[in-house]
């Protein structure tokens, strides 16, 4: 088989998904521009309102949908940018500001309150950080309420009105309609780049995400501040829509209406959600003995939701998953291949550790190690649980920081802690559980490993220039390449959760590729392996190592190791029972107690 | 003791679990009779703890499970250990806030109030030097004395059967000897006993039989006293010399 | 002036107190952050009120009622928003299906009760000033709360395998402690405790739906300083955030006592996402 045949379906099934996306949308585009012929005002605002709320939602979609980040009350945002954008206005608290520049400044405020809000979310658990969003709601309510000079109070402000060409009837109309499209653009564009594959990664895979070079805080920030840009404005059409606010119109039933519209599109589409605002916001106009209740329902969807659906409804209408998939598939790895991903080099390179120690509470999970992994050599690294091995490989992925000794990389010292500045060092690792994005394809969650060799910024990405568009073009090129050479190409298109676990284990060895590292750790690849396929997994081994790749491998496999390694160490009790050929281990007594237990 | 008693305590059939998609176990069989110390051995990752979970409930798995002559395939924890099927798990995970008294009696929780005291009592009298510290919250104990607590734990009930997962780890020479002794007095006193252990010769030296697990498989089986054990054991276990005879 | 900012800001700090002490309980037996903590403080304030008030149900009656109603939303809280999602605990959705069960309760109380804040009855004429009810009657609810959490926790066998489930649910289940049991009963002690918070501090607070999202997040700051699971930092923060809030709202004004109760808690959180008592996180890898 060759290449161009083992990537067609995936490309034919991708260009038959766009058209079937850009459809819908053209169809909703299309809509909205002749909307104003039926000159019905009433619908006009309906449509308005929806405008308004999903451009406060496409923003939170990325927050929410892509990121996984629960932040529940972002109606703060929306709070924020229409006090911002009437009180300039009304000149309450500075002399009176054009709209338009008031609107602007409600982005700013929305931005920069999306960034404070969000900061938490870098560090803080899940339930933490949907608090500190929700307390936030609260606490700008109280100050619009208490801050009687600028906001008005419980008495409220009027709204700002929009001089041409932008006044207010179909012309503001139109207005949100563009701002609406102009971010449906770019949240589009964030989403199918790779910031929005790391977004997702974060999401779903935080510790591979790291591993791949992706720095969340600086990726969530932007994010952050996109997303409050996107509140802000909306709040600002939001307070002109109304004409005349009160903190009574922010209430926090908007926040989960903007939730449920999320979370019902499901979590990683853009169309889903948009459909889901659009929906939420005119169902209850339609059916006006539902408008009391319409809160309560919309917490009943969300409940049901969770508990019934939490994939959402693009889950339930992704039908070109639902095809089976071949019952017997057999992984075959093409190693002939690996010569064209990576750069095979003569260079030599040496990631020496010396003298390491590393303390979990009183229990010395490592004392004194020594160890060193050479290009072109496949190192061993076996031992009896709890003896050290994956904690010397989180070691030198940068997760642990430990208490003493050296990590040097050619001589240099590599920074403890940090692992997302491992992969700028091409040091690629695999996970003892497969570490995936379910939802995504083969495809993606293999062109995450690749997201470092990217040169397109955020802003470029959001406004998808040619640099950002060249980048996912190579990307795409060196994952299939990757999937070819572990032997998945076949699956390429398919969401990653669909795999076998034997498969899963081979796409983390392909996204671990997309590196070309210089230095690939693999922490027990053979587990739950068939003996054919361990077969397989240690020629592929054994062929990276000979491009000139440093390999570390973490096995229980005795026979695996035996047969791969140049060079095996033996940890007993986070130290070093014994380092030499596979020959003289088998034949080292100790270790066959050791390791053993006799 | 004969190998395998005409109606064995416990049957197992065809069980296989794991971690999500990880299968671990993979159509295990084995029985155990009443009264009988069966060492279970094997290297890292071979799936021994998994073992264990799996029989008591505390893991999903497919496969039949017959304890008692009662089917209990898909029983929970609770269900098990109200049965008489007893699962000490590894790491002496005792409560560390409560005091050692405390620790028992929640072994035995659902028990009548004064027969539940009679059985803490009983079951610290196994070890007496945790029972000096009745009153002491758990965290105050060494490591080892945590295991005895555990192990102590898993008397309360008086069980029938009782899964002990590496007893031994983390112990003086000393006090393994006696954590392994209390099996033995187990024995004697009718109670079975699954032993997961990484100390091979003392093992060896309590069980009146053995399983080897490797790979998630059983690779061997055989009664203590026969010959050769040790070395069959470590083929078994390097998955080397699969043509040479297992039993 | 000072008499009345500690008085009742120690009030309202209780409240906040025991709204903490229900988040802490539904923790501590199933590793799972409930939004239905402010839910049952506003409902314990308005069930108070349409027992006592429009029913006219003698007050003990009331209390007693609310405790039950109480105990009863917490199980249905374990069964309905809890019990589903603790197999994929990980993906964090009891945060969704707990706020979306207090939403349906509190726009229930809004359809029915209404969304106006209403009185709520002087149940014992004694005392007068800051020695009135409404000053006192949280702090004995607290008081009460943390005297009975204590002996339970230390004398009975129900309360040791609380404990021994909200250390090590694993070793629990081994044990073969029956967990779901223990699950639901801890929702039903903690949802008491929620209801008994909410109908101590009626008085001052009234019997108002919009309490809800108040009680929800200032319950939980003393919570969050405090550690989680941790009663003692629970009453001290509570009380602390009550007493402090009240000085900024008389010496300072309404926006500065928000903002910064906010900025504290952010801050705090940023540079000890533990908590100021609480333990580091476990590992990941």
């Amino acid at each position: 088989m060759t290449d161009a045949t083992a990537s067609a379906p995936a490309a034919g099934a991708s260009w038959l998904g766009k058209l079937e996306g850009k459809v819908s949308w053209i169809l909703l585009g299309v809509a909205g521009l002749l909307l104003p012929l039926l000159d019905d005002s009433y619908i006009g605002v309906i449509a308005q309102r929806a405008y308004i709320y999903w451009v406060l939602s496409a923003g939170l979609n990325l927050v929410v949908g892509y990121a996984g980040q629960i932040a529940i009350g972002w109606v703060s945002m929306l709070t924020l940018g229409a006090y911002t954008t009437a009180a300039l206005t009304a000149g309450t608290a500075t002399e009176p500001w054009h709209p338009y520049l008031a609107l602007i400044a409600g982005g700013v405020v929305g931005a920069v309150a999306g960034l404070v809000v969000g900061l938490p979310a870098l560090r803080l658990r899940t339930f933490y950080f949907a608090m500190t969003t929700l307390g936030f709601a609260t606490i700008v309510t109280q100050v619009a309420l208490a801050w009687k000079s600028v906001t008005g109070g419980g008495v409220g402000t009027p709204g700002p009105v929009f001089p041409w060409p932008f006044d207010p009837g179909w012309g503001f109309y139109y207005f949100c309609f563009i701002l609406a499209a102009l971010a449906t653009w770019m949240t589009a564009n964030i989403a199918s780049s790779r910031f929005g594959r790391a977004l997702v990664a974060i999401r779903d895979a935080e510790v591979a995400a790291e591993a791949s070079g992706i720095a969340k805080p600086k990726l969530l920030m932007a994010v952050f501040l996109f997303a409050g840009a996107l509140g802000g404005v909306a709040g600002g059409l939001f307070s002109s829509l109304q004409s005349y606010i009160t903190p009574d119109a922010f209430t926090f039933e908007i926040s989960v209406l903007f939730f449920i519209a999320i979370l019902i599109g499901g979590r990683g589409s853009i169309l889903g959600p948009a459909l889901g605002t659009i929906i939420l916001t005119a169902l209850p106009e339609f059916a006006a003995p539902l408008v009391q209740w319409s809160t309560f329902l919309y917490a009943a969807l969300l409940l049901v939701i969770v508990l019934v659906i939490p994939g959402g409804i693009a889950d339930l209408l992704d039908y070109k998953n639902r095809r089976p998939l071949e019952q017997h598939r057999e992984i075959a790895p093409r190693q002939e291949l690996l010569g064209r991903l990576l750069d095979k080099s003569d260079a030599k390179h040496t990631i020496a550790l010396k003298d390491i120690a590393l303390h979990f509470g009183g229990v010395r999970a490592i004392d004194g190690l020594d160890l060193e992994i050479r290009s072109g050599e496949v190192q061993g690294l076996i031992g009896p649980n709890g003896s050290g091995k994956t904690t010397t490989l989180n070691v030198i992925s940068g997760y642990y920081a430990p208490k003493s000794g050296t990590l040097m990389l050619d001589g240099r010292s590599l920074p403890f802690g940090q692992p997302h500045l491992r992969a700028r060092y091409r040091i690629a690792r695999t996970f003892q559980t497969p570490r995936l994005v379910g939802a995504a394809s083969v495809l993606e969650n293999v062109m995450i490993g690749g997201t470092v060799h990217g040169h397109a910024s955020f802003a470029e990405a959001t406004l998808a220039l040619p640099r950002n568009r060249r980048d996912e073009k190579l990307l795409h090129e060196a994952a299939m390449q990757a999937l070819a050479t572990v032997g998945l190409e076949n699956l390429a298109g398919v969401r990653a959760d669909r795999l076998q676990h034997s498969e899963l284990r081979f796409m983390e060895i392909a996204r671990a590729l997309m590196l070309r590292p210089a230095f690939l750790m693999l922490d027990e690849p053979a587990a739950g392996l068939s003996p054919e396929e361990i077969r397989r997994l240690g020629s592929l081994i054994k062929a990276i190592s000979r491009e000139g790749t440093g390999v570390l491998l973490v096995e229980h496999h005795a026979d695996l190791i035996f047969d791969i390694c140049d060079h095996v160490t033996v940890l007993n009790l986070g130290k070093v029972l014994a380092a030499g050929t596979p020959n003289e281990i088998r034949s080292h007594r100790e270790v066959v107690s050791a390791y053993l237990g006799a | 003791m004969p190998t395998s008693a005409p109606e064995p305590l416990l049957t197992v059939t065809g069980l296989s679990a794991g971690y999500g998609k990880i299968g671990v176990l993979n159509g295990i069989d084995l029985t155990i009779g009443a009264g009988e110390i069966v060492a279970l051995l094997g290297p890292n990752g071979a799936g021994k703890s998994t073992l264990l979970k799996a029989i008591s409930g505390l893991l999903p798995r497919t496969g039949t499970i017959i304890f008692g002559g009662q089917d209990m395939s898909s029983a929970s924890p609770r269900e098990t250990v109200n049965a008489g099927l007893v699962h000490v798990v590894e790491g002496h995970r005792v409560f560390t806030q409560l005091s050692v008294h405390d620790n028992v009696m929640l072994a035995g929780y659902g028990m009548k109030g004064r027969e539940l005291e009679a059985r803490v009592e009983e079951a610290l009298a196994f070890f007496p030097e945790i029972a000096e510290k009745r009153n002491d919250r758990a965290i105050t104990l060494s490591g080892g004395q945590q295991q005895m607590l555990a192990v102590a734990q898993g008397l309360v009930r008086k069980p029938r059967l009782l899964m002990l997962d590496e007893p031994s780890a983390g112990l003086s020479p000393v006090l393994v000897d006696r954590v392994l002794a209390a099996a033995a007095q187990l024995r004697d006193q009718g109670t079975a006993v699954l032993l997961v252990e990484q100390l091979i010769e003392k093992a060896l030296k309590l069980a009146d039989r053995v399983y080897a697990l490797a790979r998630g498989t059983i690779v061997l089986e055989a009664r203590t006293n026969e010959d050769d054990l040790p070395n069959r054991l470590e083929h078994a276990y390097f998955g080397q010399d699969v043509s040479a005879p297992l039993a | 002036m000072f008499q009345s900012i500690i008085s009742y800001g120690l009030a309202v700090g209780a409240v906040y107190a025991l709204i903490g002490i229900t988040y802490n309980v539904m923790f501590s037996a199933s590793r799972v952050f409930s939004f239905t903590a402010g839910m049952l403080g506003m409902l314990g304030g308005v069930l108070g009120a349409l027992f006592i008030t429009e029913w006219g149900l003698p007050a003990i009656v009331g209390l007693v009622l609310v405790l039950a109603c109480g105990a009863v939303l917490g199980i249905v809280t374990e069964i309905v928003t809890v019990r589903p999602v603790l197999k994929s605990i990980d993906q964090h959705l009891y945060v969704l299906s707990t706020l979306a069960f207090a939403l349906m309760i509190q726009q229930l109380t809004a359809i029915w009760w209404g969304t106006d804040a209403r009185p709520f009855p002087r149940l014992i004429p004694v005392g007068a000033g800051w020695l009135d009810q409404q000053f006192w009657l949280p702090m004995l609810a607290c008081a009460v709360t943390i005297v009975g959490l204590e002996l339970l926790y230390r004398k009975t066998l129900i309360g040791r395998a609380f404990l021994a489930i909200a250390e090590d649910s694993y070793a629990a289940r081994a044990l073969g402690l029956p967990e779901t049991g223990l699950r639901m009963a801890s929702y039903a002690l903690a949802g008491m405790i929620g209801a008994l918070a909410g109908f101590s501090g009626a008085e001052i607070l009234l019997a108002f739906m919009g309490n809800q999202a108040i009680l929800n997040f200032y319950g939980f700051v003393p919570v969050a300083l405090g550690g989680m699971g941790s009663n003692r930092g629970a009453v001290i923060g509570g009380l602390a955030l009550g007493v402090f809030q009240q000085a900024a709202n008389f010496l300072v004004g309404g926006i500065f006592a928000a903002v910064a109760v906010f900025a504290v808690f952010i801050v705090v959180l940023l540079l000890r996402p533990e908590g100021l008592a609480g333990a580091s996180a476990a590992r990941r890898v």
